[in-house]
């Protein structure tokens, strides 16, 4: 039977090949997907998270945990799809239009994925029109939208005040560098993600399921 | 004195007539404030160098920042046609290429779908055809490095261009009393971009031996630049260092990654240039790492964003380093250049020439770039607050 505290450690570990072959070994033996997801991919996740937040890792330590994660989640989808599973909430994500950064909003993908969200990527450089379709398309719980540059945060304030005109009344969180609680509280979002870990924290939050 | 010389005075760690003021303005800036296009600014080494010595000259600065590179002279001979697209600008190449140049921002080349940018797997990558790569060429990053739409390959001996160096040359001619600088990439920063900045990350775990190979080979070719730049008129040089900070990488992985290939480049380029100061812009968070900093044995740290955008204060970083390093920077450029009143930049200002005038060795700056939409009227505060607190018979 496979260890999910041994799961979980590679996960942290970063080692893709390893989780995959410890996801499919637990399928293979019959184990419950949830469990595996909570108790192996979402634990090791957990981890990677509160190191983060104290400085004992870094950037490249929580990518390669969260591609790790992928590496086992992409073996959990199907058998959740199969059997109804519902994810924790959908999250609507993306870099707002005009700039084309993406590793913060790249990182803040993986790990809600990582904690159970589905999330819906919409890439760098999003103009207006394709978040609202987005939003219309998935009625996302939340929407999350990342921007780098000094240039660019001035969108969002824009796409907030549409999507609220549009109807849109979830949640809406917003991150990136150059902004902060203020500047979120001004432009009308209901959460700021200081960091890739504090995002997740956030949306929990948002969605009541904070731990 | 003279600007070059206030500033050469500040580099070196004397006390100058009056403390020096000098911003980096992000590329967007002059494409906002001189009525000059982006494409033209972007592509044309003289529309450059003339935007460059006109925001000099209209904030009073002390010296100017070269951050692009001498562009191709015949670099409209290769445009297909310019389309206006809401309000950007597509320049379609001949090739396919395209392009696209907002009204406030560095431009980005991308494939003919105008959404795709490409770049190789760290597999692909061998070290021993890495030398230097220009994410701001004119045709976009490529591996191997070739230069603009023309044929020009680059291979050494003769790797860069013969109008790499133009833009030096350009404003160096126009203004020989300015303190003229001129930039480089880090081998790390290089690497970054050369793999999209979440891939090389991971390499550093992958495979660090491979990334210390590249990091090495990036070297050689950035001491070849530096000398050329020195050689060209540029009176400093700034490594462009900006992912090396706490959010993105470790100490240890600084330690192990970009301390080496930093010493290094600095170490070959003053063996040629001992007497012209070269410093380093590492953007964010970069309170834990100052002293790894002094160590690649730079002359002077650029940036040191305050909190919330960073963590170094000026005052606990001139106690740490100012023996050693010059300091250029300091002041927040989002929340109080940007967003702030003319009065709160003079305020800040004042504040940062208090701790950073005394035994000199400090130049009033932004810590990172003057963001596009800065309101001139706070830049020109910066000025007067050197004129004003930062002379040296005043004490604020």
């Amino acid at each position: 039977m496979v260890d999910l505290e041994q799961l979980a450690q590679q996960v942290i570990g970063g080692r893709a090949d390893e989780t995959g072959r410890l996801v499919k070994q637990a399928l293979d033996e019959g184990m419950d997907a949830q469990t595996v997801l909570e108790r192996g991919l979402i634990a090791g996740m957990a981890v990677i998270g509160m190191r983060f937040r104290a400085n004992e890792i870094f950037v490249p330590e929580v990518l390669v945990a969260a591609r790790a994660m992928k590496a086992g989640l992409e073996l959990l989808e199907p058998v959740f799809a199969a059997s109804g599973v519902q994810p924790l909430g959908t999250v609507v994500l993306g870099t707002v239009k005009g700039d084309i950064h993406d590793i913060g909003k790249n990182l803040v993908g993986m790990m809600l994925r990582g904690a159970g969200f589905r999330v819906i990527d919409l890439g760098v450089n999003v103009p207006q029109p394709k978040l609202l379709e987005a939003v219309a398309q998935h009625s996302p719980e939340i929407v999350a939208l990342s921007a780098l540059l000094t240039t660019t945060m001035g969108q969002m304030p824009l796409n907030i005040r549409a999507l609220r005109d549009a109807g849109y009344a979830g949640k809406i969180m917003v991150g990136g560098a150059p902004l902060s609680q203020e500047f979120a509280e001004k432009a009308g979002a209901d959460a700021y993600g200081a960091n890739a870990p504090d995002a997740v924290e956030q949306a929990l939050r948002l969605i009541g399921a904070a731990a | 004195m003279t600007s070059r010389e206030r500033m050469a005075v500040a580099m070196g760690h004397g006390v100058p007539d009056r403390v020096p003021v000098m911003c980096q303005l992000a590329l967007g800036h002059y494409f906002l404030r001189t009525g000059v296009s982006p494409i033209e600014i972007w592509h044309d080494t003289p529309a450059f160098g003339d935007v460059l010595l006109a925001l000099q000259r209209r904030y009073g600065f002390d010296g100017l920042l070269i951050n692009l590179p001498g562009r191709d002279p015949d670099w409209r001979g290769h445009i297909e046609r310019i389309e206006d697209v809401g309000a950007d600008q597509h320049v379609v190449w001949e090739n396919g290429l395209v392009t696209i140049c907002p009204p406030d921002d560095n431009p980005h080349v991308y494939q003919s779908d105008r959404a795709t940018r490409l770049f190789p797997g760290f597999e692909e990558i061998d070290p021993a055809r890495l030398y230097y790569v220009e994410p701001h060429d004119i045709a976009g990053l490529s591996y191997p490095t070739r230069w603009g739409f023309g044929s020009r390959k680059a291979a050494r001996p003769d790797f860069f261009p013969p109008w790499q160096y133009d833009t030096i040359r350009y404003v160096r001619a126009r203004a020989p009393d300015v303190s003229v600088h001129a930039e480089v990439w880090s081998p790390f920063s290089q690497l970054m971009d050369l793999l999209d900045y979440g891939n090389a990350l991971m390499a550093l775990l992958d495979d660090p031996g491979k990334v210390s190979a590249c990091l090495d080979a990036l070297a050689d070719g950035t001491i070849e630049l530096m000398r050329g730049q020195a050689r060209a008129g540029a009176d400093a040089i700034l490594i462009s260092s900006a992912f090396a900070g706490a959010g993105f990488v470790s100490c240890e992985h600084y330690r192990q990654f970009v301390l080496p290939c930093e010493r290094k480049i600095i170490a070959g380029f003053k063996e040629a240039c001992p007497d012209v100061p070269v410093y380093t812009h590492t953007c964010g968070a970069i309170g834990d790492r100052l002293e790894l900093l002094q160590a690649t044995g730079t002359d002077g740290i650029d940036t040191l964003d305050p909190p919330p955008l960073g963590d170094v204060e000026l005052a606990d970083a001139k106690q740490r380093v100012g023996h050693r390093l010059f300091i250029k920077g300091n002041m927040d450029p989002v929340n109080t250049l940007l967003a702030g009143t003319p009065d709160d930049v003079m305020e800040d200002a004042r504040r940062r020439i208090e701790a950073g005038k005394p035994g000199g060795g400090y130049i009033l700056s932004t810590a990172c770039s003057v963001s596009p939409a800065t309101p001139p009227e706070n830049i020109l505060q910066l000025r007067a607050a050197v004129d004003r607190y930062g002379r040296r018979e005043v004490y604020p």
